[in-house]
């Protein structure tokens, strides 16, 4: 009897916290949503006769074709990679995921300023060639552009996870389409195309929901999509109840979009009958092929980090003198110790949910997996505001007068908590999946209780799991910029802040080496990734 | 593992709010020490203001604390905030923004002589609550090798036939471009502005896109003739890193308008500020001519206090005059100018 009670008390730790976690998730969000809930006013009547038709197209455009080209330079290369040995395989394996090291905004900065009249290549022309090309020619700032910048640096989304589907999951079909006399193609378009389709939708769903959000690019080019207009009707009207109205669509429209691929993938599932998992055995490439195959890899390696890379070197070579001091240290300090914070924080928070999820049945804990993973899809500047409002009641609760808890680094790093727990806790939750339940309850039945089982018998076993989720959300938080404009405090500027300020005055070259050191902490971080996976799957899939 | 990653975190935790300059408020609220600071909200970002400010710092022994953003945001935080707001200080890039701030009831009167003296009275507001800091006009710049600029004298010139497909401007979501459409609602009325808005959108050589910067390359690189922009632009691709923008801030020739429509950086004076008295010290050092000379050079802009000479790369240019407005009306027609960009289909 006594056991017994000390186990409900120990499950009730779990749950206990979970709730709380959510509900600091779930007020700051209702706060705003509820907004939608006020008349309409006059600014959104001008609004829906003026713009929202160009808002809707616009995002229309930029989410359906960065989604099919994601798909394409995502899932190729992926299934390449799979399926045959190449010069180079192992290197590519790693490096594709590379483009994500470079937030869109700084790619966008550095490739304008690649092809722009004063870029390298146009000034190249010019001055030892004597061509004078049209330079409409080499604009990038349009919707095609955009389309462009969006694709090469977001596809790795889609590539990581197919590879890891397709690496794990598709030797047994593969195999038996191989054996049946497909050609390579037949099996892709047959046999590869269809069962990943669970996989390319998981990563273009990331990329879609990183082009609704994303600011820092269309801003720049000139496009007015759901995220300006929601910056331009809060901040520049100063119409809230219109941005959130705004929020509330452009959320319908990621649903709907979610919605309409569930629906056509309609009963069609592809589990597997075995849990064995066991890696396909790679064709040998020679020859042409090899050689082809390699090209196409590397070209996208060259355009996605390695062209960018290079411009942006040369650009801190260009600009170090000038402006690099020891303020660079104490920016790189800031961004590193905020990002390191908050990515343990999401992920002791993502642990604590994800296992209260598992073990629990109940409706609430199905209601906890969506509410944790709210945040990815709200726009970041309506987090913020929501956050901030929050902050400030906290506030007037504790000490009137006076702002105690806003804008401390606190109220940051909750937003970041807010914004990104959906990727620490899909990870994690990935982790529990693969695991499945039978040890935890062999430990139960052993009258374990929940929170030594997690300790002794879970937590061992998704550590890699916990440990990649980590390093994706550093990655995240690192490159994040509007939430940390907005809600930073006195004093405080990281390497994306800094970046950002020098690019909005104009000042590309001096946004150089606050770039590169982004890149290069997010490429360790990627690397590190990498290794990790390799180590955990070296038994089974290499 | 989890338990000392926990305790790890604690510690973080507690080490930086207690070195966050922001929550110098929770611990003189506890240990109740005496505020010798002010707290600057600011659009402005160049590494030469850090600089003046730590200037004021070693004068006055009054620390600056500094919170940087867009200046909308900065507004609408300070809104929210309330009257327990961190911000004594504002500083914007724009007189419309200023008086957006000042409509909303988040300014109040800087109480300083010093100030008036300063500062002449067009780029102050009516009843003192900001002050502008730097001068900047927006300007036409054009090709020299095949513009004669002595062709273009008024911002209505830009509509005439002549110029079709040869102008660039940037998008009308740019808070120049609103207030300077905005200073023609004031002095002209609103069916001139807008006549004038779509003369000028059917001049364009391209849909609006860039900063101002792009507008000139794109004079450079032949696109058109004439661009819209703000001056200190010029002055910074003059001084660019890039040896390719500087040939083409040499390309490119600076027209003044008649009637010039100029813009400013300025400060305002919050309504809840708790430093109030080193607010004003902070303003009054910014103003002196001393701070003007170093402040408005940083930016290539033309110091608000008329006892402080331009730069010489500015007075090259030679001199102009400029609206005769107050600031003011730019942002009481910021909104009408929106709706006008918007309902005419600028971009």
């Amino acid at each position: 009897m006594l056991k017994r009670r000390n186990l409900e008390s120990q499950f009730n730790i779990w749950s206990i916290s979970s709730f709380i976690i959510i509900m600091f998730v779930l007020i700051p969000n209702a706060n705003i949503l509820l907004n939608i809930f006020e008349p309409a006013n006059e600014n959104w009547n001008h609004i829906k006769e003026y713009l929202l038709q160009d808002y809707i197209i616009n995002s229309t455009i930029l989410v359906l074709f960065t989604g099919i080209f994601s798909i394409l330079i995502g899932l190729i290369p992926a299934w390449l990679i799979t399926q045959y040995e190449f010069p180079f395989r192992n290197f590519f394996k790693w490096a594709l995921i590379l483009p994500l090291a470079i937030p869109p905004y700084i790619g966008a900065y550095t490739y304008n300023g690649l092809l722009n009249y004063t870029g390298v290549i146009q000034t190249s022309l010019r001055n030892y060639l004597g061509i004078n090309v049209n330079p409409t020619y080499f604009d990038i700032m349009n919707i095609k552009g955009a389309i462009f910048i969006y694709t090469i640096f977001l596809f790795p989304y889609v590539f990581i996870i197919t590879r890891s589907f397709l690496a794990k999951q598709s030797a047994s079909l593969v195999e038996a389409s191989r054996t049946l006399g497909r050609s390579s193609f037949e099996t892709f378009r047959y046999v590869v195309l269809p069962i990943s389709r669970t996989a390319i939708v998981a990563g273009t769903s990331l990329v879609v929901l990183e082009v609704l959000n994303d600011y820092g690019v269309v801003k720049y080019f000139g496009i007015t999509t759901f995220s300006t207009a929601i910056f331009k009707t809060w901040f520049g009207m100063g119409d809230l109840n219109s941005a959130v109205r705004l929020s509330a669509l452009l959320m319908v429209f990621v649903s709907g979009f979610l919605l309409i691929e569930k629906f056509s993938r309609g009963a069609k599932r592809f589990s597997y009958s075995t849990t064995k998992i066991r890696p396909l055995s790679r064709i040998k490439l020679s020859g042409v092929k090899a050689f082809l195959v390699s090209t196409f890899c590397s070209l996208i390696f060259a355009i996605g980090f390695l062209i960018p890379t290079l411009q942006l070197l040369h650009w801190s070579w260009l600009s170090y003198a000038k402006i690099l001091n020891i303020d660079f240290f104490i920016f790189s300090f800031n961004s590193i110790f905020v990002a390191l914070f908050a990515s343990i924080l999401i992920i002791i928070i993502s642990i604590i949910v994800a296992n209260t999820v598992r073990i629990s049945d109940s409706i609430f804990s199905k209601i906890y997996s969506k509410v944790a993973i709210l945040g990815y899809s709200i726009p970041g500047a309506v987090i913020a505001v929501g956050i901030l409002l929050f902050f400030l009641g906290l506030d007037r609760l504790i000490y009137s007068g006076r702002l105690v808890l806003t804008s401390t680094i606190l109220m940051l790093i909750f937003a970041y908590i807010i914004r990104f727990l959906a990727i620490g806790y899909n990870s994690v939750e990935s982790g529990f999946d693969k695991v499945g339940k039978s040890f935890f309850e062999a430990s139960r039945t052993l009258g374990v209780g929940i929170t030594k089982t997690f300790f002794k018998v879970d937590l061992p076993m998704i550590k890699p799991a916990v440990i990649s989720g980590f390093l994706l959300v550093l990655i995240e938080v690192l490159k994040e910029l509007p939430l940390t404009l907005i809600l930073r405090p006195f004093n405080f500027d990281t390497l994306a802040t800094k970046a950002f300020e020098y690019a909005s005055d104009e000042m590309i070259h001096e946004a150089a080496i606050s770039s590169i050191i982004i890149i290069l902490i997010c490429g360790l971080a990627i690397y590190g990734i990498h290794k990790l996976s390799a180590r955990k799957g070296s038994k089974n899939v290499n | 593992m989890k338990k000392s990653l926990f305790i790890l975190a604690l510690a973080v935790l507690v080490g930086t709010v207690s070195s966050t300059p922001a929550s110098a408020g929770f611990f003189d609220f506890l240990f109740g020490k005496d505020n010798g600071e002010v707290n600057l909200y600011t659009n402005r970002h160049y590494d030469t203001d850090a600089e003046l400010l730590k200037q004021f710092e070693e004068k006055t022994g009054i620390k600056v604390n500094v919170l940087k953003g867009g200046s909308d945001e900065l507004i609408e935080r300070i809104n929210r905030e309330g009257e327990s707001t961190n911000a004594d200080l504002l500083i914007t890039a724009d007189a419309g923004r200023l008086h957006r701030a000042k409509a909303a009831g988040l300014l109040q009167t800087i109480d300083s002589e010093t100030v008036l003296n300063n500062i002449p009275a067009n780029l102050r507001d009516e009843d003192n609550q900001w002050t502008a800091l730097t001068v900047r006009g927006r300007v036409v710049v054009y090709a020299r090798n095949r513009v004669n600029p002595l062709e273009i004298n008024t911002y209505e010139d830009l509509t005439a036939a002549k110029w079709n497909d040869k102008i660039l401007v940037r998008s009308s979501s740019n808070i120049y471009n609103q207030s300077l459409l905005a200073s023609l609602i004031a002095t002209e009325g609103e069916e001139y502005a807008r006549a004038w808005a779509e003369g000028v959108l059917n001049n364009m050589a391209r849909t609006p896109k860039g900063n101002d910067r792009a507008q000139a390359t794109a004079v450079a690189a032949g696109t058109g003739d004439l661009a819209i922009m703000n001056t200190y632009y010029i002055g910074k691709m003059l001084n660019s890193s890039n040896p390719e923008e500087v040939k083409v801030g040499k390309q490119v020739g600076v027209r003044f308008l008649d009637e010039t429509h100029i813009n400013v950086s300025g400060i305002g004076l919050t309504k809840h500020a708790k430093n109030k008295d080193n607010a004003i010290k902070l303003i009054e050092f910014l103003t002196d001519a001393q701070a003007q000379e170093f402040f408005a050079e940083a930016n290539y802009e033309y110091p608000a206090n008329p006892s402080v000479e331009a730069s010489a790369l500015l007075k090259s240019w030679g001199e102009f005059e400029t609206q005769d407005i107050n600031l003011t009306k730019l942002g009481e027609f910021n909104q009408k100018a929106v709706e006008i960009f918007n309902e005419i289909g600028w971009q």
